[in-house]
């Protein structure tokens, strides 16, 4: 009805400065909802970039490999046969590339680490040229030059490597220095192989540590492995979000064609070594997991991230929620008489709360709808400026150099909705206590 | 003539601490439809009180009171509200305007409440009610700019736009000075006449009594009929 309108939008501008105190605070605490949930959305899509870019298929099918039963090595063999079985079998197919997987150690001159060396082709390789940056000179070396020094070609030759930028500072090496990969083969034996540092790379914040990629070939000396063997096809979807229905098709897919599988736990094939070691099986197993499993050990950050935003948000709702409630017994014993009056004239208890509940309501929407304006332009706003994260802890987590802040239409009409609802509860019991207060007491009413 | 009001024994106290007041004791009165009532006492006789009984918005705590042949006292607040809305206007002593909306929206609300005209019928129903008060050109204002006896002629149009059978005014007159209470009194003795509507106010005004077809004296919640002893 519209005199419920037109009653509750003069009151709420008759109360002015109420009205706006609420209103602003209502639309500040939602604009920084949008603005959390445009950072987390930001986090978990350049997760998901990066792990796919770097270590991970939508959906992967890897495996380990057993001469004895203490062995664990992590490959795939016939991997043509594998592809061939993936190709035909994937429903909502966009590619696929398969690429070695080892566990190894660097050494530098100066220093050692531990690393997941890729052995890739890079020819094949359509995605990831376009995601590595390579760094200037500087950005690694102190009193370095402002050139980008290395060449991602170079990995077509064998006895190279690309490496990232945290990895060249702690080691200590410039493109064209040499690395020494050293990996375990089982039963206390190790290979080796030199390498030449090729290019190297911006971080992915510090998912990039522990990766490093070689041609295939070089994996291949250090496993000592023959060139039909691989370590992982990963299978790249068009939608991403059908991984996981995508991965439960396959394990069926690849029961049937006779493949012993192992059973799907969510962590990262280096993970895997020593459960696997301890197994009592020789022989071929595959192992099917989703990007989001292999960087598992990871999740806590979104899950942080959430939890710091929703108590935030909880605590500062909370507080508006009190001060809607508060407003709103104001509203209720200003205007005694005036509901005294429309009782006595013949509206009934019902509609006095709705009108009350209008009046909330109105403020509600209109007040989350301008900090969702707010806040998404906000958003947006930093998003587009490509703003540098100023703290190098921040920047590692979100494993980004700027803000990336995506704000989703879905996620607009979630928040407004939800904080409308949240404001109409507040108001619920006051008006609720107003619909109750009788004509003649309200009539009576001094004022 | 049909009885349209019909307190019988009528009792109200007020529960006050830990005594009781009795503003109404005992009362009996029958009213007519088409009466012009005046119920006249000094204040706190209780006038405000039984007005509310007759208007439905209290009820009595013995005795019984009939509306349009309705025992109030029986009926559940949705009902009393509904009887309200169909057979009851309203005048306050503090005209009790809605301060957000215009004249002519304040004189609207009732039949918005009621749900059964269409736009044009209420626009035409409300137009006609400000030119009966004879306030036509006050008809898009707000009641703070208007003048008390503005206020008081638009309250006037609200209690009458859904045809009630009953109007009720406690103290129309109180807030107004002597030559606009009395205009009001004869707006309201013509509508009267003109519509048959059953008028019961009241005053402690001897001035606005003397207009009475009818005078009802109340004295410490007792009632006597009669011209006003003066
Ligand atoms: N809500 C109430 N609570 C307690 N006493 C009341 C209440 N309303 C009226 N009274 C008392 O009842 C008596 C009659 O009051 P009222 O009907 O308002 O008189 P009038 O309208 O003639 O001035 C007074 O003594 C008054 O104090
Ligand atoms: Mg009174």
């Amino acid at each position: 009805m519209r005199t419920y309108l037109i009653i509750a939008l003069r009151n709420l501008l008759q109360a002015r400065r109420r009205s706006l105190l609420l209103t602003s605070a209502l639309a500040l605490v939602t604009a920084l909802l949008i603005l959390l949930l445009s950072v987390s959305a930001g986090f978990n899509q350049t997760l998901i970039r990066n792990t796919t870019a770097l270590m991970s298929g939508h959906v992967n099918v890897g495996g380990f490999f057993k001469n004895k039963v203490t062995d664990a090595w992590p490959m795939i063999n016939d991997v043509a046969k594998i592809r061939k079985i993936v190709e035909e079998n994937t429903p909502g197919l966009d590619f696929i590339i398969d690429r070695d997987r080892a566990w190894a150690k660097v050494i530098s001159e100066r220093q050692s680490m531990f690393v997941s060396p890729s052995g890739i082709d890079i020819q094949d390789e359509s995605q990831l040229p376009e995601v590595i940056r390579l760094a200037k000179q500087s950005e690694y070396l102190e009193g370095g030059s402002d050139q980008v020094l290395g060449n991602l070609a170079n990995l077509a030759k064998p006895r190279q490597a690309l490496i990232f930028v945290a990895q060249a500072k702690r080691l200590g090496v410039d493109v064209g220095d040499y690395l020494t990969i050293t990996a375990s083969t089982g039963a206390g034996r190790t290979n080796t192989v030199d390498v030449t540092v090729a290019a190297i790379a911006k971080d992915f914040g510090f998912m990039s540590n522990w990766n490093l990629f070689l041609p295939k070939a070089d994996i291949h000396d250090l496993y000592q492995t023959t060139d039909d063997a691989s370590s992982v096809v990963m299978i790249y979807l068009k939608d991403p979000d059908q991984a996981e229905k995508v991965m439960g098709h396959l394990r069926g897919v690849f029961e049937k064609e006779g493949y012993i599988l192992m059973d799907h736990q969510p962590a990262p094939f280096f993970f895997k070594f020593e459960t696997v070691a301890g197994e009592d099986w020789t022989g071929q197993k595959l192992d099917l997991t989703i990007w989001s499993d292999e960087i598992s050990f990871m999740s806590w950050i979104s899950q942080a991230l959430d939890v710091i935003s929703f108590s935030l948000i909880g605590i500062l709702m909370i507080i508006i929620a009190i001060g809607i409630m508060n407003s709103m017994w104001i509203s209720v014993r200003e205007r005694t008489r005036e509901i005294g009056t429309v009782r006595a004239i013949g509206m009934t208890r019902f509609r006095v709360l709705k009108m009350f509940m209008t009046e909330a309501l109105l403020l509600g929407f209109v007040a989350t709808c301008l900090g969702t304006l707010l806040g998404t332009l906000s958003a947006l706003g930093i998003d587009a400026a490509q703003w540098q994260i100023p703290s190098e802890a921040v920047r590692a987590i979100l494993m980004s150099d700027v803000l990336h802040m995506p704000v989703s239409a879905a996620q607009m009409i979630h928040v407004i909705w939800i904080f409308t609802l949240i404001t109409g509860l507040s108001a619920l019991w006051p008006a609720f206590r107003a619909s109750r207060l009788q004509p003649v007491t309200a009539i009576h009413h001094a004022g | 003539m049909e009885n349209i009001v019909e307190l019988k024994q009528v009792v109200k106290e007020y529960p006050l601490g830990k005594l009781t007041v009795r503003a109404l004791s005992d009362i009996n009165l029958t009213i007519e439809k088409g009466e012009f009532t005046v119920i006249a006492g000094p204040s706190g006789s209780g006038k405000t009180t039984l007005l509310n009984m007759v208007g439905c918005v209290d009820t009595p705590s013995s005795g019984s009171v009939t509306v349009r042949g309705q025992r109030i006292e029986q009926l559940g607040d949705r009902a009393r509200t509904q009887l309200r809305l169909a057979e009851l206007g309203f005048i306050f002593q503090t005209f009790n305007l809605i301060p957000d909306l215009t004249a002519a929206q304040n004189v609207e609300f009732p039949l918005l409440l009621q749900g059964t005209l269409t736009k044009k019928e209420r626009q035409r129903r409300v137009a006609e009610l400000f030119e009966l008060v004879d306030l036509t050109p006050q008809i898009k204002q707000r009641p703070n700019e208007l003048s008390g006896g503005q206020r008081q002629r638009v309250a006037i149009a609200r209690a009458l736009v859904t045809q009630p059978g009953i109007v009720l005014a406690d103290e129309p007159t109180a807030n107004l000075d002597s030559v606009t209470g009395l205009n009001i009194i004869d707006l309201m003795k013509d509508l009267n006449q003109k519509r048959q509507t059953t008028f019961i106010f009241s005053t402690h005004d001897q001035r606005v009594m003397q207009h009475a077809q009818r005078v009802i004296q109340i004295v410490d919640g007792c009632l006597s009929e009669g011209a006003p002893a003066s």
